[in-house]
């Protein structure tokens, strides 16, 4: 009797610490799978390393969906708004037509905390700025000094009879392409409503090829087929970083007040995300101070978070090949996607580059 | 006892057609509506898109490249591919099996790879501009991107295998002895190959030429890698259209136009050399 009693006190007391130990071990996002819809390569394997094993610890998983924002927004309208994913990365350019099939869950702000470390217009209650780019020329610092090339300070430099079909320009289709045509357009006295000066300009360049990606450019320069590529600076770092190439960047001149163009990156939560505290948690991670500073020093990145710009300026290379004094970078193109109709946009281009 | 074996055949039939006919079904009709933009489209049947394309150089010119390339592509493998073929067919040794066991083998793979292989083999500092620059034959490096050339290059490194193992078949049909007998009757070896083994192969020559037209004017992956976003083909403009403006009637549209285009070509060949068979012009 006694035996039975010891042995039935001695089980209650070890399920009840079970059940006890296992409830304050619970994590946050127990049995949750964030589907993040991102880029894949380095930009994954960086959130893989630094973000994901942080929600793996409070029980979650998260599963990649690896595509450009175009690409993703194609699922988007293809699965009539109900997106395979939680949470999206949003270019500037696309940040209307989200808003127009209004597939936007709304953002509880006190939720993204690391809010507080972005510029008051880098985050609503619908998007919070991921992070931003800037659109340089990227040149071969020992062809140009060999060949007696001019360094470039405007994009009208790179007309010149030896950059000839040694040159990469960002497709039209491409990450890059809509503020690579901004700039050229601007530079050459167009606007958001008028590019044609911009598209003239692009055909006199004679480029080799439009980039899909901006990573041909590190392989073109290692092949010696280029000796200049307008990319945003991230993959001109890369190029001296990961290539080995003696690689210089170049804020162009736009006008007499700007210098380089500035892009934007984007993060959404999907409306019709069953996830919501759990992408907002991915964001403000993203957006955290630790996180922003990896990705700007590995990628060539500008960070959102301004926290981290002064320690990022330590790095010689960044330093070198990124604007970050705040008042160089307010100086730089920013376009008004508001007043650009895209397909208009891409149909001028198409005509312009099938008629070379 | 008498078997209807041909029922067995009505389910992979009927599953097949619904596939195929499925597919085009949809973008045919799609092709009829208006784009409204954002993947939406209109509830009005119209033919504005066709009348689009058929009426604005922009696409037209479109269609002439897909037709060029693929038509020269088609040309540049039979002109590389006969010899090779013929070479095997004739071959007496093991060789022969070894040559064609490579190409079977060549032809499983993936056209990223073999376009790729072509990147690093044109690219500035590679071996085949290299070469020519020290030979003094070219003052710079030639490029297959960004232009018509590579793109032909790299339909006909795609092509080019499965046009051997086809012309392969049809010489192994031709006998041997028919090119000794013209020998012996004091034919030169060009004239063998102009009066014999030619026009005898030129029914399966032309079946060959076809299939590899076809392939091309569909391919994507040569004209968007190698192009360049300089070169646009058919199926690349669709990519662009369906895939970044999100313009899926539009992109029915073209798809409809080279579905059509491969079509007439294939018929209007087909009947060419039937009227030059009728005319003698052609033996069989």
């Amino acid at each position: 009797m006694l035996k039975t009693l010891k042995t039935t006190v001695v089980s209650l007391t070890i399920t009840t610490l079970v059940l006890f130990s296992s409830s304050v071990v619970a994590g946050k996002f127990d049995d949750v799978t964030l589907r993040v819809a991102t880029w894949g390569g380095l930009w994954k394997g960086n959130i893989e390393e630094n973000i994901v094993p942080k929600f793996e610890a409070e029980g979650g998983k998260v599963e990649f969906i690896t595509g450009s924002p175009a690409a993703n927004f194609a699922k988007i309208i293809a699965a009539r708004g109900e997106a395979p994913f939680d949470v999206v990365e949003i270019l500037a350019a696309q940040v209307k037509d989200y808003h127009e099939l209004d597939v936007l869950h709304e953002l509880d702000l006190q939720l993204i905390p690391n809010t507080k470390f972005l510029a008051s217009n880098r985050y609503n209650e619908s998007v919070v700025g991921s992070w931003e780019t800037q659109e340089v020329i990227c040149y071969h610092k020992d062809k140009f000094a060999e060949e007696g090339i001019p360094v470039p300070t405007t994009y009208r430099d790179l007309v010149h009879p030896k950059i000839s079909s040694r040159l990469l320009f960002p497709d039209i289709n491409s990450g890059g392409g809509l503020p690579g045509l901004a700039g050229v357009a601007f530079a050459e006295g167009g606007d958001e409503t008028n590019i044609q000066p911009g598209l003239k300009l692009v055909t006199e360049m004679n480029v080799l090829k439009f980039w899909a990606r901006g990573g041909e450019s590190m392989a073109q320069f290692e092949s010696g087929d280029i000796i200049a590529a307008v990319v945003h600076a991230g993959w001109c770092l890369r190029s001296k970083t990961r290539a080995g190439q003696n690689v210089a960047s170049v804020h162009p001149r736009i006008n007499d007040e700007l210098v380089g163009v500035a892009s934007e990156g984007w993060f959404g939560v999907m409306k019709n995300s069953k996830n919501v505290e759990a992408a907002q948690w991915y964001i403000n991670e993203f957006i955290s101070a630790d996180y922003q500073l990896k990705m700007a020093t590995q990628t060539g990145l500008v960070p959102v978070n301004q926290s981290v710009f002064e320690e990022m300026a330590k790095d010689p290379i960044v330093a070198e090949m990124l604007v970050l004094d705040p008042e160089k970078v307010s100086n730089q193109l920013r376009i008004d996607y508001s007043k650009v109709i895209i397909s208009d946009w891409t149909d001028q281009w198409n005509r312009a580059i099938a008629a070379q | 006892m008498w078997v209807r074996w041909w029922i067995l055949l009505i389910p992979p039939l009927v599953v097949g057609f619904t596939l195929v006919a499925a597919s085009q079904f949809i973008f045919l009709r799609v092709s009829f509506f208006q784009d409204l933009g954002l993947g939406r489209i209109g509830d009005e049947v119209v033919i504005e898109n066709y009348v689009r394309f058929l009426t604005d150089g922009f696409y037209l010119k479109i269609l002439w490249v897909t037709v060029k390339t693929s038509a020269l592509a088609a040309l540049s493998t039979l002109i590389l591919g006969f010899p090779v073929a013929y070479l095997i067919a004739r071959m007496r040794s093991s060789w022969s099996m070894i040559l064609l066991a490579g190409i079977v083998v060549s032809t499983f793979v993936t056209i990223v790879i073999k376009v790729y292989g072509l990147i690093v083999i044109f690219s500035a500092d590679g071996l085949f501009n290299q070469t020519m620059l020290k030979l003094g034959l070219f003052d710079r490096p030639f490029s297959v991107f960004g232009n018509e050339t590579g793109v032909v290059i790299g339909l006909m490194h795609f092509t080019l295998g499965f046009g051997v193992l086809l012309l392969y078949s049809i010489i192994q049909t031709i006998p041997s002895s028919l090119e000794s007998a013209a020998q012996i009757h004091g034919a030169s070896r060009w004239r063998v190959y102009y009066r014999v083994i030619f026009p005898l192969s030129l029914p399966g020559v032309t079946a060959m030429l076809l299939m590899v037209f076809n392939m091309c004017m569909g391919a994507f992956t040569s004209a968007a890698l190698l192009g360049g976003g300089r070169v646009f083909t058919l199926p690349v403009m669709i990519q662009r259209i369906v895939m970044m403006d999100i313009k899926y009637s539009m992109g029915a549209t073209i798809a409809a136009v080279l579905l059509f285009s491969v079509i007439v070509i294939n018929v209007l060949s087909i009947y060419l050399l039937r009227r030059l068979r009728a005319a003698h012009l052609v033996m069989v």
